[in-house]
């Protein structure tokens, strides 16, 4: 569903990416673990469109995207929950929700009819969300901000989603939450990348995994392979 | 000195404030989505009034002239962030300020030689006759200047709260790179906001134009003011700019009445001054103004 092949990006001159190259198979959920400034984000800004790659290829679902804007990209089938969960915080959290299927809906009248199945699809497996539908984004928690990212990420319905670091600035019981919502996705059927500062809970969920280091792809494999791997054991899973 | 002049010069003079109002008004809408304004609106005002009074002059009814010149302030918008900003934007350089600028300069020109430097009447179908309100007079022609930036405000806000487009605008203005993760283009609503803030432009030009007559140089007053109103107001506040407007249009009608008319212009300044000097964010406003 989604290939990436000898990917090179970067900020100016100087190159993060040196060549990444990862697939994630329809249906599947990888995860994409390694040191911070690896290269990990960078390789989803790339993917996404918010980075142009100076050299390599994207493919999704059969067709090439490199090179092409963020929101082409977004339209043909790419939602990405960024770093940071970016929510749009003046907007409220059911505006955030109906931007996040802005390619399919009409742009002035009968957007929230046409919308209200998702959103009572997102409300259903965030219902902290549907309590607060009106309140402005920027004034959610930590956790609930990145319930919203990852909603109106699915709002969308996807062909592929790239969730990075969705854990990241939460409290541990949040953060088992967002595993639990992870692991939700999967079983929905939903094609998944995912970006884990913890590599462990983010092995316990993948059906592969890449571990990037210095703007490349490492080590590849299944979790029960890189458990093994005394390499990968030393420095992420010790 | 009664108080009866002073209500009279102070609600005169707030009605025209409001003219200063939606020109800044025009400035906050490209400011939310690009970071950028057009240091060339007033020639827009400008140009957008002259094409109107040609179409009135070539028999269009005036509620037919109104959209038309509407649509031809929204063009030229459209022309400014081609040609103006929008290569700025992609090099994330502030080449956008000398380029309106340049543009605004080649409007200016070209106003000149079309209609010539002559100041002329703009003729309006709205009678020039004054109703009572409370003790003050109005006229029928001010009125008609407040109802028409209330309600294009009324309706771009509107547009912005209860459409999906107007809220991808909001969208874009929160957060550009988020916005085109979500399928919308940033471009487009940059094209977007500066199609609206030339229309906004341009009403303001057919609103102030049986008052002021319509020439070259009829909007570079306006324009000082207009800045003035936007720096003290903040460029995210659209209610702020509504209070200002109004403020800063009476405060000027009362110190050219007591102190003579080559004071007019002076409140603004002083404000724009003291905004500068204490609450360079605005007083409404929260984002703050790059200083270049």
């Amino acid at each position: 569903m989604l290939q990436v092949e000898d990917l090179h990006a970067g900020y100016g001159a100087s190159e993060v990416l040196i060549g990444t190259t990862l697939t994630v198979k329809q249906g599947s959920l990888v995860a994409l673990i390694g040191a911070n400034g690896a290269g990990k984000t960078t390789t989803m800004r790339a993917i996404s469109g918010g980075l142009k790659p100076s050299r390599g290829r994207v493919v999704l679902d059969g067709q090439e995207v490199q090179g092409l804007d963020a929101s082409r990209i977004a339209r043909l089938g790419l939602a990405h929950a960024p770093e940071g969960r970016k929510v749009f915080g003046p907007l409220s959290v059911e505006d955030n929700l109906l931007l996040g299927a802005y390619g399919r809906l009409p742009r002035f009248f009968g957007f929230r009819a046409k919308a209200q199945a998702d959103l009572d699809r997102v409300y259903d497996l965030f219902p902290k969300l549907r309590d607060r539908t009106k309140q402005a984004a920027g004034t959610l928690s930590g956790g609930e901000q990145q319930m919203l990212a990852i909603g109106r990420a699915l709002m969308a319905r996807p062909k592929v989603m790239l969730l990075d670091e969705p854990s990241m600035g939460l409290a541990p019981v949040i953060v088992q939450e967002v595993f639990r919502i992870i692991r939700r996705l999967k079983e929905e059927g939903i094609t998944l990348l995912l970006v884990e500062q913890f590599a462990k809970s983010a092995l316990e969920v993948a059906d592969y995994a890449y571990v990037m280091e210095r703007g490349r792809i490492a080590v590849e494999g299944t979790p029960a392979d890189l458990s093994r791997n005394e390499r990968v054991i030393a420095a992420y899973l010790g | 000195m009664n108080a009866s002049i002073i209500g009279q010069m102070a609600v005169s003079g707030a009605l025209m404030g409001l003219v200063y109002a939606l020109i800044a008004y025009g400035f906050q809408l490209t400011y939310a989505t690009s970071k950028s304004i057009n240091f060339g609106q007033g020639e827009l005002v400008m140009v957008s009034a002259f094409f109107s009074l040609t179409l009135t002059n070539l028999g269009l009814p005036y509620w037919l002239m109104v959209p038309g010149g509407l649509l031809f302030g929204a063009l030229l918008g459209l022309v400014v962030e081609r040609a103006g900003v929008r290569l700025a934007l992609e090099q994330k350089g502030e080449g956008w300020i000398l380029l309106t600028i340049i543009i605004g300069l080649f409007f200016f020109s070209a106003a000149e030689n079309i209609w010539g430097r002559d100041d002329r009447p703009f003729p309006t179908p709205i009678s020039a006759d004054p109703i009572h309100v409370l003790g003050v007079d109005i006229t029928r022609i001010e009125l008609s200047v407040a109802v028409g930036v209330l309600a294009i405000m009324g309706l771009v806000e509107l547009f912005k709260r209860r459409t999906l487009l107007g809220k991808a605008f909001e969208a874009v203005s929160a957060d550009r790179d988020a916005a085109e993760l979500m399928g919308i283009s940033a471009t487009r609503t940059v094209m977007l906001s500066y199609g609206l803030s030339g229309s906004v432009a341009a009403l303001a030009g057919i609103l102030v134009s049986p008052i002021t007559t319509v020439g070259p140089t009829m909007a570079s007053a306006l324009i000082l003011k207009a800045f003035s109103v936007a720096v003290v107001a903040g460029l995210d506040s659209g209610f702020g700019v509504v209070l200002v407007g109004m403020f800063l249009g009476a405060l000027e009608s009362l110190a050219s009445f007591y102190l003579g008319s080559g004071w007019r212009e002076a409140p603004g300044l002083v404000l724009l001054i003291l905004a500068l000097a204490l609450r360079p964010t605005g007083v409404f406003g929260k984002a703050t103004i790059r200083k270049v």
